[in-house]
């Protein structure tokens, strides 16, 4: 008897995520979002094809981009690292900012929350949602960065100039880029597990994006004060420099390892929230 | 589920975040001294001078407090904390990586050649290996330990008391602490110099600099982690890679020293004085007409105060460990030493 009244009450957690995930997806504003992403690679990788390199091969290139020219398979990691300062933050912030707030904003979070399904289940099937954006933006970053890199800015036949001046094979360079994208997924879950948190006080998503990119740049401001360096390990943001080590060879792991560890803490305090407010929230 | 594991499942997450944090920010811990046979310290010095310096890997943390002037172009001499990483392979063969934000400068040396590589303008300077000096190429001199302690050891040996000073362990090993003390005679800036000496196979791990009127440590060089043992043979070739511009050595007796010092045109500086306070007179390089200044060489005519005496006048830079009198006409004197006994020695 129990067993009916289960399989009644109780959808089957692959659905709901299915469910969210093409409802997500299919968001107009979801989709501009991947397509301005996808611009990133494709915006630095003619700029460089164009003009040869920031300051034409001059020492003033500001950081990666310089480490670009040339060297076609470096676009998808300098890409990646330039737009996790605040493109793909955003990406996930808003997808959040729609998760939980914006259906409360709606009215459609009472629906969802009357319906028969468990709020630590609707919680999970947001973050699916969530994680979803989070993994196809970086993922198009990601290819279409190859694909610029490979087919615009060209290379050394299809291998990648580390900036300690060894040469990697296409395998192990894709490898590299492989890393980076994983590491750039987890700081972005880190990102959207404090959202979702936010997303779940507020009934108005502007809130959300106002907090996570308030809170990056007073991030960045806090780690900017030299007498403040002591919070440095604290920071989400300080560790995203670390994607740059993947470029180093031997690959040092201590500070991909340190910022993934971090924002895993970051990613379990945000889901425990926002879990906590949700089992609370009445509409 | 109930309302407590509800209690629970947040008694966990706070527990993961507290435990996350303290992870993160809790450093190392300083370990409690390990047990280590005494030794004098003439064993331990000519221990750590007969040593060979075999294989390992490991990460230097150079944490620099001298209080040097910033000079535009060299981050690396400010004030703050840098990692090294560093590769021998014994036999004058070696690997050092100097990251530095979004590049990075790798030194390495195959025991015959030594290439240096810089990834911010993509050059690959090369240059024969100097004559049988061991470890890591010598371009890394101040910044790697092995090369900077040793030498340490060796000039202070006459003028100061040189003590072991119980036991440490410096980057999970057993460690000697030799302690070089200037003679109460010696007019230096410097209060102490530390060497951590490994127990086991007698190589400097960490090399520590204490200036007078100061607890904490002007300059501290060591290893935050070291492993001994065979290391791949890769790591010690250099191919510049496609799109480099390769540059050949300088000059015959140019030592080239990475435009931290402009050499003096052949000119050695002559010495005054003996043990700590020492102090080195040499002669600017005059910037010729129409030619730049060497790429990377430090602009000196803006730092520093102005001072003038019987010797003449001049600009004086003050460290915490070292004062440097650069004269208008162009001589330069530098010792760890105060500034008195600098003009002395520029008067003679």
């Amino acid at each position: 008897m129990t067993t009916v009244e289960q399989a009644r009450t109780t959808a089957p957690f692959g659905r709901l995520a299915a469910a969210e995930v093409r409802w997500v997806l299919r968001r107009p504003r979801t989709l501009v979002l991947f397509a301005l992403l996808a611009l990133v690679p494709v915006a630095i990788g003619v700029g460089i094809a164009l003009t040869g390199g920031p300051g034409g091969g001059d020492r003033d290139g500001p950081g990666l981009v310089a480490a670009v020219a040339g060297n076609g398979l470096v676009l998808p990691i300098a890409a990646l690292s330039l737009a996790l300062a605040l493109l793909l933050p955003l990406t996930v912030a808003t997808a959040a900012a729609d998760a939980l707030a914006g259906e409360a904003a709606h009215s459609t979070l009472r629906g969802l929350l009357l319906a028969p399904v468990g709020r630590t289940r609707l919680v999970a099937m947001k973050g699916v949602g969530v994680l979803t954006v989070a993994v196809v933006a970086v993922l198009a970053v990601a290819v279409v960065g190859v694909v610029t890199g490979w087919i615009v800015v060209g290379g050394p036949s299809g291998t990648m100039i580390t900036l300690s001046g060894t040469t990697l094979g296409l395998g192990e360079a894709l490898g590299r880029v492989a890393l980076v994208a994983g590491w750039t997924i987890v700081q972005l879950l880190a990102v959207a597990a404090v959202a979702l948190a936010v997303s779940a006080f507020t009934e108005h998503p502007l809130v959300v994006l106002a907090a996570v990119l308030g809170g990056l740049i007073v991030f960045g401001v806090l780690a900017a004060i030299p007498s403040l360096e002591w919070l440095q390990p604290l920071l989400l943001t300080s560790g995203w420099g670390a994607g740059t080590d993947a470029l180093r060879d031997p690959l040092p792991l201590d500070g991909l390892a340190s910022s993934t560890l971090r924002a895993l803490v970051y990613l379990v305090l945000g889901a425990a929230v926002t879990v906590w407010r949700m089992r609370r929230r009445d509409g | 589920m109930g309302r407590r594991s509800w209690v629970g499942a947040g008694l966990g997450a706070a527990l993961v975040g507290a435990v996350g944090v303290g992870l993160l920010v809790a450093p190392a811990g300083a370990a409690a001294a390990p047990p280590l046979p005494p030794v004098s310290p003439e064993d331990l010095v000519s221990s750590v001078m007969t040593a060979r310096p075999g294989a390992f890997a490991g990460e230097v943390d150079v944490d620099n407090a001298l209080g040097l002037p910033a000079v535009p172009g060299v981050p690396q001499l400010a004030n703050g904390t840098s990692t090294i990483r560093v590769w021998s392979g014994g036999e004058g063969r070696g690997r050092v990586a100097i990251p530095s934000g979004d590049s990075e400068r790798t030194l390495v040396s195959d025991g015959t050649t030594r290439w240096s590589y810089d990834s911010r303008d993509r050059t690959a300077t090369r240059a024969p290996a100097g004559g049988g000096r061991g470890g890591p190429p010598g371009d890394a001199g101040a910044q790697d330990p092995t090369a900077a302690a040793t030498q340490a050891v060796a000039t202070l040996r006459q003028s100061s008391t040189v003590t072991v000073d119980g036991t440490a362990e410096v980057a999970g090993r057993a460690a000697y602490q030799l302690v070089l003390t200037p003679l109460p005679t010696e007019r230096t800036l410097l209060r102490e110099v530390r060497v951590a000496v490994d127990a086991e196979t007698r190589q400097p791990l960490e090399l520590t600099v204490l200036a007078q009127g100061s607890g904490e440590p002007a300059l501290q060089v060591g290893f935050s982690q070291i492993t001994y043992g065979p290391q791949d043979p890769a790591l010690f070739t250099f191919t510049p890679p496609p799109g480099t511009t390769v540059r050949g050595a300088p000059g015959p007796d140019g030592q080239h020293r990475d435009g931290q010092r402009p050499g003096g045109d052949g000119q050695r500086p002559t010495r005054v004085g003996d043990g700590w306070d020492t102090v080195l007179i040499g002669r600017a390089p005059q910037p010729q007409q129409g030619q730049q200044r060497p790429d990377g060489a430090p602009d000196l005519s803006t730092l520093g105060t102005p001072v003038s005496g019987p010797w003449g006048a001049g600009r004086v830079i003050t460290t915490a460990v070292a004062t440097v009198i650069v004269t208008d006409d162009g001589r330069i004197a530098a010792g760890a030493v105060p500034q008195q006994v600098l003009t002395e020695a520029l008067a003679r």
